[in-house]
């Protein structure tokens, strides 16, 4: 895939998100705006609550902002329909979750074969490719094992597979490491930083500790649904 | 519990149904039975035996030789026959003749109004004839007061008669609901024409009397008379009422039993929701045994509250009930007249206790697991998407072992004429298939999930895997499938096996193109014979058609009531038939024919353990009747069994038999019969209108099949019900699965899966469950159909059918419920994605 490496593949003006709980509103965020050039490993830091979910829901096609508008590898995300978002979601973006979010029925191999399978790739080919990431993750002697079964650190590289499985541009993690371990989360971020060294993936990770700040090429901060300038003290 | 409201009153609307419907079946049929009971006893009243004349009548010099016993205290010679209102052409209603001084120590009658006019009611009834005493709802129903008069109809004559007075409701009044009348037993054998007889004789005795005083009564009586228990055909009257009650109480379980289900995936889903606050509870102190009892007290709280909701529906439900459920009594074991409805304390604690533990027992299995949360799961993160499951294998174990019980409990015989080891059998039976549940999803899981992913999509290839590999939940919900089709099919082969070869009875055995008897013959059991000048008559008619002559007697067979009809064989087999049970029909018609034993029904069979080879003794009117069993014979003739045997042969061996009614075959059946029949009628009617009931065999098989298909309205309601309430239990499930998963979804949808993609799993999900349960339940059904025919219905009411399986119906109905089932799931397709896929960035 061709990189026009001056075009952000992230740009958001105005983007805002309101919810709506009954009569009153809550903020998720406010008004950012944002680009993001092709290869960046971001880590979107801010307390709890402001907005780092909400700004990654937004980018990974799984929401839709209130008002302002937002492109995501020349996809414009504020006018898509939702055909096109389950393309940008199959094509586009791999997310990564603090829970893992494993299938708890299907095996390790088939949680990471799963998206593959969505898009209508054949089995055969899929599971070669999930075979090939799992041996790099680490995980191929464990490949028919249940989530279950598996440590944290485990399922989170699963998750990792799975996020790969349709070659996305983009990575998104939101709090990666929030249930693991410091030497798993090492790991997990260690793996992040070579996507993005060795695969020129662009990756955001979203968390409120430090853990990823030495590996981060662009560190944005979040505060009450806004991106402040002062550092990031959390 | 807010939060599912709307799944929470679905739980409570099927339990309230399934409650509804068995309460209400319970206090209807109690009704009905007390209402029985009740009439029995005034009318038996305080007697302690009572000499009769089986088939006959006893001459009224016996009241004065009773009383020669020392031991005989008081009698009362009673005389009962159904008459009407001959202008108003009324129900029939009872008429009692008695001797108003000598009964009065034996049945309690009083006057609505105790003033000196009830002296005067009194002396008039004993001094004037053609006087009436009448219960209040007769009064009432007709609007007649004290001095009007009445213009009664007998089978034998119709006499004015004037009323005395009217009788409050207590005591004799309250005999078939008030629907009776007295008067005295002269008047009575006056318009009967029966002088110096009488139906029976009640007797008081010392209550001193040893069983030697009795014998030696007995021994001073002619053979031809019996002193028994007055309570003898109440006793079986309530045994076939109670039999009737087990069936349709069983029948209307299962609505609650099929509720069960809807409790248990509610609490289910409560627990799994909560999973993590009761963890947190764990680690703050709260022992197991308490999240136990939480949950187990959630489920208890459904029951209670479902059976409050129940109590109105209950009131509109028990009305429909008492009305079909007091008809098929009537008809099929004895005559109820039920006013008022009795609500027994015990009957509504009955269903209050069983709604409350059925619910409470679905909860027993989320409460366990709710009590296995670690305390320690408070501090992980939630890891809990697989529950740790019981080997499905262990399950098909415990399954085969339930399987194998079925067998021997349902060769078990019944218990009091309850078929209570059949049941069980049954319940084995479900329980049997439920457990195999488990084990035949993961099976359907790993046979179809490949084939499922080549060629039908990546939807249904997770729905067979979700599907195999989710443990209880869905297993649960398929038993609870697997319970009410099989409940469908089996209801459906048995009603129709039962159905066709009623069919088939009553087209070979109820055959006759005219049937002549008495007016009201039927209701007064054939008791009086046609009169001379009708049989007279009828000869003239003898070149155009065939005669069979009858005479029915209703005896009782050691307390087992039965029908014993005098039939002129020879004729009858060359237009009509026996179904043959047991037996070399060619062998034993020719034998018949020459009287040279009986026939006897299958329930006469099965209730008195008389078996084929056996001999049948009976003493019908003078003559002692003992003749051998040539063969058994399906009948489904209503109130008992039936012994069948040679008219003319009677007449030689024992003694002469009046008719009491006959059946007409047209001798040439080649042109237009309808007409011929219809023309014959009109000139019977003609001759005899007045004194003979004339019908035509074509509308008598027609009686006899709408009564059958009234009588199992209620048995079809009662599915009904029950199949409602599994489609509810299949919306609820589905819809609490997709709740419970809405974490899976929504990261589903987040790794590319589209909506359609998710809803099409859904639908598949729904579909294999439906599919794995109706398989399975099509394949219970029939083991229970055979259950149903051979266990239950031998036992209950002593009759098999021929098996025939309604495939038309089945093959019409299944796939319907398929349809059904998977509508069910339309719910919980509304329900993926009713909140953002975002909320699932949302942790903890
Ligand atoms: N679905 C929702 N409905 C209502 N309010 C929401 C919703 N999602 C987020 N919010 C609100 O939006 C704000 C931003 O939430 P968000 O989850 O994006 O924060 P966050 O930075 O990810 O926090 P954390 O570090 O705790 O994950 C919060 O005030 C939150 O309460
Ligand atoms: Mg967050």
């Amino acid at each position: 895939m061709a990189k026009n490496n001056n075009r952000p593949v992230i740009h958001a003006r105005h983007l805002t998100r309101i919810y709506r709980l009954g009569d009153s509103e809550v903020i998720g965020i406010n008004d950012i705006g944002l680009d993001i050039a092709p290869g960046e490993l971001v880590v979107l830091k801010g307390n709890s609550g402001s907005g780092k979910s909400t700004l990654l829901s937004l980018i990974a096609g799984l929401d839709r902002p209130t008002h302002g508008f937002l492109n995501v590898a020349d996809h414009n995300l504020t006018q898509a329909t939702s055909p096109d978002l389950t393309y940008f979601r199959r094509k586009v973006v791999g997310m990564v979750f603090q829970s893992f979010n494993l299938m708890p029925t299907l095996n390790v191999l088939e949680n990471a074969c799963l998206p593959g399978l969505l898009a209508g790739k054949s089995a055969d080919q899929v599971t070669s490719k999930a075979m090939g990431l799992l041996d790099w993750l680490g995980l191929s002697t464990r490949w028919n094992h249940l989530p279950a079964q598996l440590s944290g650190g485990e399922m989170q590289r699963t998750a990792i597979a799975r996020a790969l499985i349709n070659d996305p541009d983009i990575i998104l993690a939101d709090e990666p490491t929030g249930n693991l371990d410091s030497r798993n989360g090492q790991i997990v971020v260690e793996l992040f930083a070579e996507l993005n060294r060795n695969w020129n993936r662009t990756v955001i990770i979203a968390t409120h500790s430090d853990i990823a700040d030495s590996v981060a090429s662009m560190t944005i901060c979040l505060k009450d649904g806004a991106i402040t300038d002062q550092t990031c003290d959390i | 519990m807010k939060k599912h409201l709307g799944r929470a009153l679905t739980v409570l609307l099927g339990i309230a149904l399934g409650a509804a419907v068995f309460t209400s079946v319970r206090l209807s049929i109690h009704a009905a039975l007390d209402s029985f009971t009740r009439s029995m006893d005034v009318i038996a009243g305080s007697a302690d035996r009572v000499m009769v004349q089986p088939g006959g009548r006893v001459p009224e010099e016996w009241v004065a030789k009773l009383m020669q016993f020392s031991v005989v205290r008081d009698v009362s010679p009673v005389l009962t026959a159904y008459v009407r209102l001959a202008d108003k052409k009324s129900e029939p209603f009872l008429l009692i003749g008695l001797d108003p001084i000598m009964d009065r120590s034996f049945r309690k009658w009083q006057f609505s109004e105790r003033t000196e006019e009830d002296v005067e009611s009194w002396i008039e009834l004993l001094k004037r004839p053609y006087t009436l005493i009448i219960g209040k709802s007769l009064a009432e129903k007709y609007a007649v007061y004290r001095g009007d008069h009445l213009f009664i109809e007998h089978t034998r004559q119709t006499a004015f008669f004037s009323i005395a007075g009217i009788l409050s409701p207590g005591g004799l009044a309250m005999a078939e609901g008030g629907m009776i009348a007295l008067t005295d037993i002269a008047t009575f054998q006056e318009l009967t024409k029966l002088y110096g007889l009488v139906d029976r004789i009640d007797i008081k005795l010392d209550p001193n009397t040893t069983s030697e005083d009795l014998d030696h009564i007995r021994k001073n009586l002619p053979d031809n008379f019996q002193l028994g228990a007055p309570s003898a055909a109440k006793e079986s009257g309530q045994g076939l009422i109670r039999a009737y009650q087990l069936n349709l109480s069983i029948l209307s379980f299962a609505s609650l039993f099929v509720g069960m289900f809807l409790v248990y995936s509610l609490v289910a889903l409560n627990a799994a929701s909560r999973r993590h606050e009761l963890a947190v509870l764990r680690a703050t102190g709260a022992s197991p045994h308490f999240l136990f009892l939480v949950f187990l007290a959630e489920g208890a709280l459904f029951g209670v509250m479902g059976w409050l909701t129940a109590l109105p529906i209950s009131t509109i439900l028990v009305k429909y009930l008492l009305k079909g459920v007091s008809q098929t009594i009537s008809i099929l074991f004895a005559k109820v007249q039920v006013e008022t409805l009795s609500l027994s304390p015990w009957e509504i604690l009955l269903s209050f206790a069983i709604t409350v533990f059925t619910s409470s027992v679905s909860a027993v299995q989320p409460a366990w697991e709710a009590m296995q949360v670690s305390p320690n799961e408070a501090l992980e993160i939630s890891r809990h998407g697989m529950t740790r499951k019981t080997s499905p294998r262990k399950l098909v174990i415990g399954g085969i072992g339930c399987l194998f019980l079925v067998v021997p409990l349902s060769l078990l015989p019944g218990i009091l004429n309850m078929t209570l080891p059949g049941y069980f059998a049954i319940l084995f039976l479900f329980v049997g298939f439920s457990l195999f549940a488990p084990w035949s999803l993961i099976q359907m899981g790993h046979a179809l999930s490949p084939i499922l992913h080549r060629f039908v999509g990546i939807p249904a290839y997770l729905a067979g895997r979700y599907v195999r590999d989710s443990g209880t939940r869905t297993a649960v919900s398929v038993g609870a499938l697997i319970t009410a089709v099989a409940l469908f099919a089996s209801l459906v082969i048995m009603i129709h096996s039962f159905r066709s070869t009623v069919e088939l009875w009553a087209h070979q055995t109820v055959s006759g193109d005219l049937f002549v008897t008495t007016k009201m013959g039927e209701i007064n059991r054939f008791r009086y014979p046609l009169p001379r000048t009708v049989v007279d008559g009828l000869e003239e008619f003898s070149n155009q058609v065939d005669i069979v002559p009858s005479r029915r007697y209703s005896l009782t067979y050691n307390n087992f009531p039965y029908e014993f009809q005098l039939l002129d064989i020879h004729v009858f087999l060359r237009h009509g038939d026996f179904v043959w049970l047991k037996g070399d029909p060619d062998r034993v018609r020719t034998l018949l024919k020459h009287g040279k034993g009986v026939v006897i029904s299958e329930v006469f069979s099965n209730r008195t353990g008389v078996a084929m080879g056996d001999r049948f003794r009976a003493r019908i009117e003078s003559s002692l009747v003992e003749l051998p069993v040539l063969g058994i014979i399906r009948d489904y003739r209503t109130r008992g069994g039936v012994v069948f045997y040679s008219l003319p042969q009677f007449n030689i061996r024992y003694h002469d038999v009046p008719w009491g009614g006959c059946r007409i075959f047209l001798k040439d059946r080649t042109k237009n019969p309808e007409m011929a029949v219809a023309s014959l009628k009109n000139e019977f009617i003609r001759r005899w209108g007045d004194t003979l009931e004339i019908i035509s065999g074509q509308a008598l098989r027609n009686t006899i099949l709408r009564v059958f298909d009234e009588t199992f309205a209620i048995t079809i309601v009662l599915l009904l019900i029950a199949l409602a309430i599994a489609a509810l239990g299949i919306a609820t499930t589905l819809t609490v699965l997709v709740l419970e998963r809405s974490k899976q979804l929504n990261t589903l949808y987040a790794v590319g899966a589209d909506f359609g993609q998710i809803r099409s799993m859904i639908l598949w999900e729904a579909a294999f469950m439906v599919v794995a349960g109706e398989l399975a339940g099509i394949v219970c059904g029939f083991v229970l159909s055979y259950i149903l025919v051979y266990v239950i219905n031998r036992q209950s009411f002593g009759w098999t059918f021929l098996y025939e399986v309604d495939w038309g119906a089945l093959a019409m109905s299944l796939p319907l419920i398929i349809l059904t089932a998977l509508a069910a799931a339309y719910p919980a397709i509304k329900m993926v994605f009713r909140e953002s896929p975002a909320t699932l960035l949302r942790e903890n």
